[in-house]
């Protein structure tokens, strides 16, 4: 995998975190025990083997595919895991990641997910060690705060809504909650309460949140004032139209639209 | 028209009554978690539920029952008012299912097919050598409008349908021919001079119309709610040759019947919505075939308040959200109550007014009238950036309207809807209007990193491509386009919301109807039971539980049940 680096438009901050979480150029801000992980997922028993839909592809004698001779299975293909699921909420008050951030920065650097992205969640499905690998470099990074992102797979809803009055998201099952200044989660993705207390670490400062964001706000970097990604945006329109009607004029430049310079990190 | 977007964002008061005492602009708030307990409605559900178990012996509705026990209302469960209304009404009454009045809109689309009079007048003059004349005429649609309920004719000792239970059925019919209107008994017709007397549109009506002699046909609700929208045709047909036999004296056995009724039920039937192909298997009349451009020409808002385009637009995007989300894909393809919540976004709490009355001022102020702006992409561009831009920000600008919009999939339907309704408007376009559409669908998701739920990601990002392209199976325009066009077929908060920028073109154009005058005409007629010049109105009337529907069987069934 060498992906790296990303390109996006734009010179804000907001611009700049957008092309580190494509790049996978994220700082580590916490740790998070692999028990803990797997208790909060709540796939299976932290501790257990993972359960496996098949037998080792080493011990399966696999067919001569020219396929299979390029492409190196995942550590989980490898062992025949299943195929589980990790699931974020971010929050839309600067919350430091979103949601097709969070899917750019699974699909571009690690190998063997597929990511789901939609408003209010965003969805990463993979052999179950693939999965757990990719969820706590996401949760342990600067792309997660713990009181404006979550693990929730099951009603979801909380990314819009007005934030508690401690800062933290809202969630109607209340599977995280504030103890001693950490974020402490005692319930598993789906609300399942779980025999653990998995501390989190401790909220960022809305003054942090701001500079790790990836959101445009009006509280914050305005998205009116990016030029240059809405000139991309504009880019993008004017040649997926153009491409339908007269393919041989798409490449053109947009009527109006200004130079886009496609940056890295 | 002349107008000026006011100095208060026009959804502020609706959030007032929404969230009473609060301010609106706070990020934060105390979650109380009062449960299911705060709202009225909730707890009448559950009284409900549990004398339903009571009866019948096996439980039913549950508040309790979600996810092991957590009651729904952890957070605040807010009321909806019905935009542009004062009316206050809870979020469930908007179900169709609770409220008659949706219903008996879909109704009365259902039962409706407008059949040509003059292919069987050629008929009974050229094969029969019988005179048609205003007053056989007359004679016929006396006859017809016996029958069509379902009252026996011609033949006796028929079983009959009753008169009470079928009072909402008749024929009228409609020409632009003034001088035959003139001619036939009043109670028999759709006036087009009276009901079409703003700027010009009955010129136009009648213009487009010509001598052309047609019916109205509504057959009764109870018949559409047993049967399929198929039937409409058949019931009408059926009926309308039996009228003709008996008005013209003929023979019931000749072989001129069979061409009344191959008339009647084809070569001259307008039918409301197409049929659909194997894979979804609906007959006509079913909400999947109907097009944007019938769907628009039904609403007739544009009829009684022209000077408003922005109006006219957000009641045909209510009435086309209500049929395609809540009917269409809510129950006929998915099931489920779900996607109520997609609809109501575009009718309540007079937000996508807002949006698009702000759009409506930009235009005005930099392209000038109705109609005159550009039709090219960078007028979409231009207006949809900025009426994004500006929903965006209000987003954010006022938590509690991001908390009521709290899906993505809402605020994508509103805010390209916004600027699509602008855009049509502004050019007289709908493909402009699309063309915004999709832009809008593109600056949402980059601002936000995320847009609405999976299927954005399938037409809204690919559907650029086929705005301009009319190539089989990839583009057509706007107006006949439908619930079933090739990646709209599957996506709630869209289809609805097409219907009303196909109107808002042609609103902007300022044209009499979008795709067929002779929709336009019918549906304005005062007799039909759901008021489609008022769509928002009617469906707060229904949620306030006193809209009265056709259709109902009080009076074969035992009081008090």
């Amino acid at each position: 995998m060498a992906y790296t680096p990303q390109y996006y438009p734009g010179s804000s901050h907001v611009a700049v975190n957008r092309r580190k979480h494509m790049s996978g150029d994220v700082e580590k801000l916490r740790t998070v025990s692999d028990d803990d992980l797997v208790a909060a997922l709540g796939h299976r028993a932290p501790g257990s083997d993972y359960p496996s839909t098949h037998p080792p592809l080493a011990e399966m004698g696999e067919p001569d595919c020219p396929v299979r001779q390029m492409v190196e299975p995942t550590p989980g293909a490898a062992a025949g895991d299943r195929v589980r699921y990790s699931q974020f909420t971010d929050s839309m008050y600067s919350a430091p990641s979103i949601p097709y951030f969070r899917s750019y920065y699974a699909a571009i650097n690690f190998r063997g997910v597929d990511p789901g992205t939609l408003s209010g969640r965003q969805i990463v499905e993979a052999r179950e060690r693939d999965m757990e690998a990719q969820c706590k470099a996401s949760i342990e990074s600067e792309m997660t705060c713990p009181a404006l992102a979550g693990l929730r797979g099951c009603t979801v809803h909380g990314h819009s809504l007005r934030l508690a009055e401690d800062g933290m998201m809202f969630d109607m099952l209340q599977r995280t909650h504030l103890e001693g200044g950490n974020v402490i989660e005692d319930k598993d993705q789906v609300g399942v309460p779980i025999d653990r207390k998995v501390n989190l670490g401790k909220p960022m400062s809305e003054a942090e949140a701001k500079k790790r964001t990836t959101i445009y706000r009006t509280d914050g970097v305005k998205y009116r004032s990016e030029e240059e990604v809405l000139d991309h945006v504009h880019l993008v329109h004017h040649r997926r139209t153009m491409y339908g009607y007269r393919p041989e004029t798409a490449a053109e430049t947009a009527p109006g639209v200004g130079p886009v310079t496609y940056h890295t990190v | 028209m002349a107008y000026k977007y006011p100095s208060e964002k026009i959804f502020v008061e609706a959030l007032k009554s929404k969230f009473a005492g609060l301010d609106l602009a706070d990020q934060k708030v105390k979650y109380v978690r009062a449960g299911y307990l705060q709202n009225a409605r909730k707890r009448e559900f559950q009284a409900a539920g549990e004398r339903v178990a009571e009866q019948r012996g096996m439980k039913q509705y549950d508040v309790n029952v979600h996810l092991g026990g957590m009651t729904l209302g952890q957070r605040q469960l807010v009321p909806y008012k019905l935009s542009t209304r004062p009316d206050i009404v809870e979020g469930d009454d908007l179900h169709y299912v609770n409220n008659p009045a949706m219903q008996q809109m879909w109704d009365d689309m259902k039962r409706t097919i407008i059949v040509g009079m003059d292919l069987a007048h050629e008929t009974l003059e050229k094969r029969l050598g019988k005179e048609v004349t205003p007053e056989s005429i007359a004679g016929y649609m006396e006859a017809v409008n016996h029958t069509m309920p379902g009252a026996a004719i011609v033949q006796e000792h028929m079983v009959e349908t009753h008169p009470g239970l079928v009072d909402d059925c008749y024929v009228k019919m409609f020409t632009g021919d003034d001088e035959l209107a003139d001619e036939i008994d009043s109670q028999y017709v759709i006036n087009i001079n009276d009901l079409f007397d703003k700027e010009g549109q009955n010129e136009k009506l009648k213009a487009a119309i010509g001598k052309t002699t047609w019916q109205a046909v509504h057959i009764p609700t109870i018949v559409v709610r047993c049967c399929d929208g198929g039937n409409t045709s058949r019931w009408s047909a059926m009926q309308i040759g039996m009228s003709f036999i008996a008005a013209y004296n003929m023979c019931a056995g000749e072989a001129a019947v069979a061409d009344l009724a191959f008339a009647a039920k084809h070569a001259a039937a307008v039918q409301m919505a197409e049929m659909l192909p194997a894979r979804r298997a609906r007959s006509p009349n079913e909400p999947g075939g109907l097009s944007f451009g019938y769907c628009a020409d039904m609403v007739q808002t544009l009829r009684v308040k022209p000077e408003d385009p922005v109006w006219y637009t957000l009641e045909v995007v209510a009435c086309g959200t209500m049929l395609y989300d809540q009917i269409w894909l809510g129950s006929y393809m998915s099931g489920g109550v779900g996607f109520t919540q997609y609809a109501t976004a575009a009718y309540t709490n007079d937000v996508l007014d807002d949006f698009t009355y702000y759009g409506y001022d930009y235009a005005l102020n930099k392209y000038g009238p109705d109609g005159t702006a550009p039709n090219d992409l960078a007028t979409a561009t231009d207006l949809a950036t900025e009426v994004t831009l500006n929903g965006m920000e209000c987003y954010e600008d006022y938590p509690t309207l991001l908390e009521d919009h709290f899906g993505g999939s809402q605020r994508a339907g509103i805010l390209a809807a916004a600027s699509a309704c602008t855009t049509g408007i502004a050019t007289g376009n709908a493909q402009v209007a699309l063309s915004a559409w999709y832009m809008s669908m593109y600056v949402h998701k980059e601002g936000w990193g995320r847009l609405g739920f999976f299927g954005y990601d399938l037409q809204d990002q690919c559907g650029a491509t086929n705005v301009c392209s009319y190539q089989g199976d990839e583009g057509c325009c706007l107006e006949l386009r439908g619930a079933n066009y090739p990646n709209y077929a599957m996506n709630v908060g869209h289809q609805g919301e097409y219907a009303g920028f196909t109107g808002a073109a042609h609103a902007g154009a300022h044209d009499a109807y979008c795709c067929n005058p002779l929709v336009k005409v019918c549906f304005a007629d005062p007799s039909l039971v759901f008021d489609f010049s008022y769509i928002r109105k009617e469906y707060a009337k229904g949620a306030m539980r006193t809209f009265r529907p056709a259709g109902e069987r009080s009076l074969v069934i035992p009081a008090g049940v």
